[in-house]
């Protein structure tokens, strides 16, 4: 399936994309902001995300941000990401104006209440509580991230390295934070709905259109340097099972390698089928569940093979038989049917994910700020044109341990 | 009449844009065949996509029989069967592209079956040949059983488990509802009682069918002919009554740094004339995000990064619950808080533009919960498994119009009554 799109970008440098779709008597506005945890300083981390709540908090001429939109039958939130900030309305197509308005009155400035910020610190630290202290293996990444990023921001999380950061968080903080990331420049507008172009151009440059330009910063963030050793490292935490992380440093995004890298971690760490799973759990019988995803992230990220060990295995049986494994893999290329089953898995999946419109305005807004909001029909031949060799050298040279990070949460005892 | 909005500039940002309220919402059935068997398949096609998915409810639900075994053979349907291992299966629904899901309740299990439209015959065929030949090798019932086992060990350090099981077991206390796996049941896995509940409620306990996606006539034909191989399920259940437990208990967890809640009271599910009222009365209470307990213990307190009430159903009746997570040291004002707003629905009228808000709110969510093909065979569902049509979301409409404040805090006096409710809380 094809979406079709068309894009304009306002005197002010806002990017905006429309998608029309006449099947629907909704419509969605997205507006994806181009910060994310990677763009804070390392002092004071959790930053972008604390500050996605405040941007429900009130903004300049209007006292809140939800009431008005659930008075219009719509809906919004927001996440935030080591890369970005994504907010999104759902709300009936008629009603349009309203998600535009609001959007562009926090666009233009916010409340900045004292009032909001200290609950809003509060409400974070309650989250950063209930999601990374209190589950167990809750705080995994806050360890690994570390562990396998030296030098770039990806070494923290989201949520942010510590509470006192959160803590910390002071309203000058909050002022200039917004001062550089949130204005038309540094934005990506996008629509979905049955609505006309002309329309929509309208509306677009009458809410937003005078909001003052101001320039994009350049981005300076240093860039991580490609790992020659493995590192490992190990906590003990009060978790009922002992779990393993084994982080592969990969490419960027945009890199094409990110492909192979996606039907790799598919093809390795599928249940039932995956070589993992057949082989440590099915048949060495060393783990009770074990998997493996990519992280996606703009910048290099990571391939993920994670699970956790069966009653009276130790970490040392996991690891020779796990390498061994790894080796067999990369040994020899994967059949042609198999290949052939991945793509056509692949292709379910992306034909599930394009039917949901808020999906097709985050991945329209997403790929714009990668490179071009057209990637979103370019990706199913992206994966479609692997070929099974093309997938053993780059298997042969991600899965190796000198480019391996691993973290060993040991149960306490 | 509806007033136009005029784009003058420069723009008046402190004026909301009109708005306009919902009237209408096209509610569409999907097609229904009656099978030989007696089993009714409910079909949407017209997707204008290529997806496609298959949904089978069983009634074979958690609180049917045993819930060990429940679990256990939902858990292993296609797990091996006369001809091929556990892994060939699944190698054979990879190489048609579907995905396989299954999922228990307490009163129906579903098997669903997501493919290429091109690809759905394919996939319901691969599945439906090894569920008829399944044999529940005894591998794989040991190899869940330790999976089951490790994952109780896992849920057993969180909280909202803990808070959640001891609320439904004091809630439904004394029935079937009730009654929840311990640790120790996965001692007394058995084979002969996995394959026993497989044919007693899988393949002659089929419930309903609900197929979506553009698919040909003659491969619909085919299918057809398949699911008639399943006997209708003829589950005569006893009729369920309330033996619910009130009042407070705690549960210590050591090094917990919040606790869970859980606070409720039986209720009804969608056939009960007050249904749609009250669930107007929870949306303000504590099911959006500008509801009562949100604004009053997250926005203004910062206690919980949420909250939220909801009426859980199922087939026999419903429940209201509260849940959240909140500081250690937050607990027992964040339960009071709870307390103060039910006396405030119970004492004060609810304001019109409150009221009018959670009206245009809940419209609006209905028109996307009707919004595509997916969401619409959702929709019937909902109202299918009471028996009920979509005539239902016409009253929903109709009553979310016409609901007066005074009809509100008469439901809150009759429902919300503090000394009623099971409180629950862990950590």
């Amino acid at each position: 399936m094809i979406i079709n799109f068309e894009q304009f970008t306002l005197g002010n440098g806002l990017r905006v994309i429309f998608h029309k779709e006449p099947s629907t008597p909704m419509a969605v506005v997205n507006v994806l902001y181009d910060v994310g945890a990677r763009d804070e300083n390392e002092n004071k981390t959790g930053f972008a995300h604390l500050f996605e709540h405040l941007m429900f908090g009130g903004s300049i001429n209007i006292g809140d941000f939800d009431s008005p939109l659930q008075e219009a039958g719509g809906q919004s939130n927001a996440f935030t990401s080591n890369d970005i900030t994504n907010y999104y309305n759902i709300l009936p197509a008629h009603n349009i104006d309203t998600a535009l308005w609001l959007e562009s009155d926090r666009m233009l400035s916010l409340a900045f209440t004292p009032k909001s910020l200290e609950v809003q610190r509060q409400v974070v630290i309650e989250e950063f509580k209930q999601r990374y202290l209190n589950q167990p293996y809750g705080d995994a990444w806050l360890q690994l991230r570390p562990l396998a990023y030296r030098k770039h921001p990806y070494r923290w999380a989201t949520i942010g390295k510590k509470i006192q950061h959160i803590k910390d968080a002071s309203m000058d903080d909050v002022r200039t934070f917004f001062k550089k990331y949130y204005h038309p420049a540094n934005a990506i507008l996008c629509i979905v709905g049955n609505f006309e172009l002309e329309t929509i151009k309208q509306k677009v440059d009458y809410y937003f259109g005078d909001i003052p330009a101001q320039k994009k910063s350049t981005r300076k963030i240093a860039k991580e340097p490609k790992q020659k050793k493995f590192r490992s490292k190990r906590i003990i935490r009060n978790v009922p099972t002992d779990a393993f992380y084994y982080a592969f440093a990969m490419g960027s995004r945009l890199d094409p390698q990110y492909y192979l890298a996606d039907l790799l971690s598919d093809h390795i760490g599928n249940e039932k089928t995956g070589i993992l799973y057949s082989e440590l759990k099915i048949k060495k019988k060393l783990v009770n569940e074990i998997g493996a995803y990519i992280t996606g992230s703009i910048d290099n990220g990571l391939l993920i093979i994670t699970g956790k060990l069966n009653p009276r295995i130790n970490f040392e049986h996991l690891d020779g038989a796990l390498w061994d494994v790894l080796e067999k893999y990369t040994s020899r290329p994967i059949t042609q049917p198999a290949l052939k089953e991945l793509k056509l898995k692949m292709q379910t999946a992306k034909a599930f994910q394009d039917q949901g419109l808020l999906n097709r305005a985050m991945n329209l807004s997403y790929f714009e700020l990668l490179s071009k909001a057209n990637m979103i029909n370019e990706e199913s031949t992206n994966y479609m044109r692997i070929q099974a060799l093309d997938l053993h050298h780059f298997a042969k040279g991600i899965l190796r341990k000198n480019n391996c990070s691993l973290l060993q949460i040991q149960a306490k005892r | 009449m509806i007033r136009q909005i005029q784009y003058h500039k420069p723009i008046n940002r402190s004026i909301a844009p009109a708005i306009q309220s919902i009237d209408k919402i096209n509610f569409i059935a999907p097609e229904k065949i009656i099978l030989q068997n007696g089993v009714c398949l409910f079909w949407k096609s017209g997707i204008q996509n290529q997806t496609s998915k298959i949904e089978l409810h069983f009634e074979a639900g958690s609180s049917i029989d045993d819930p060990l075994t429940a679990g256990l053979c939902a858990g292993l349907l296609i797990n091996g069967s006369s001809t091929k291992n556990a892994k060939q299966i699944q190698k054979a629904l990879d190489s048609v592209g579907s995905y396989y899901d299954v999922s228990l309740n307490q009163d129906t299990a579903v098997v669903t079956i997501y493919a290429l439209n091109n690809q759905l015959l394919k996939a319901y065929r691969i599945f439906h040949e090894h569920l008829f030949d399944a044999i529940f090798p005894q591998k794989e019932i040991d190899n869940l059983v330790q999976e089951r086992k490790q994952k109780f060990k896992l849920q057993e350090q969180k909280v909202s488990f803990l808070a959640q099981r001891l609320f439904q077991q004091k809630l439904m206390d004394q029935s079937s509802y009730g009654r929840l796996i311990e640790f120790e049941d996965y001692k007394r896995a058995n084979r002969d009682k996995i394959r026993a509940y497989h044919s007693q409620y899988f393949l002659n306990g089929l419930h309903k069918v609900f197929l979506i996606g553009d698919i040909k006539q003659i491969e619909l034909n085919d299918l057809i002919g398949l699911l008639n191989a399943y006997k209708q399920s003829t589950l005569q259940r006893e009729n369920f009554t309330w033996k619910a437990q009130k009042g407070v208990q705690h549960l210590v967890k050591k090094d917990a740094v919040q606790s869970a809640l859980r606070i409720g009271r039986p209720l009804f599910n969608k056939t009960h004339p007050d249904f749609i009222a009250f669930s107007i009365l929870n949306t303000i209470l504590g099911d959006y995000f500008g509801s009562r307990l949100m604004s009053n213990i997250r926005e203004d307190k910062g206690f919980t990064y949420g909250i939220g009430s909801h009426i859980l159903e199922n087939r026999q009746f419903g429940y209201l619950v509260i849940g959240s997570e909140v500081g250690i040291n937050n607990r027992e004002a964040t339960i009071s808080e709870i307390q103060i707003e039910f006396k405030r629905l119970q004492n004060q009228l609810v304001g019109k533009e409150e009221l009018d808000l959670v009206k245009n709110f809940l419209l609006g969510q209905l028109l996307k919960s009707a919004d595509g093909p997916y969401a619409m065979l959702d929709l019937y569902a909902n109202v299918e498994v009471h028996d009920l049509d979509l005539n239902f979301y016409e009253k929903y409409i109709a009553e979310i119009k016409s609901i007066k404040p005074e009809k509100l805090r008469e439901l809150a006096i009759e429902y919300l009554n503090w000394q009623d409710m099971l409180i629950i809380s862990a950590g």
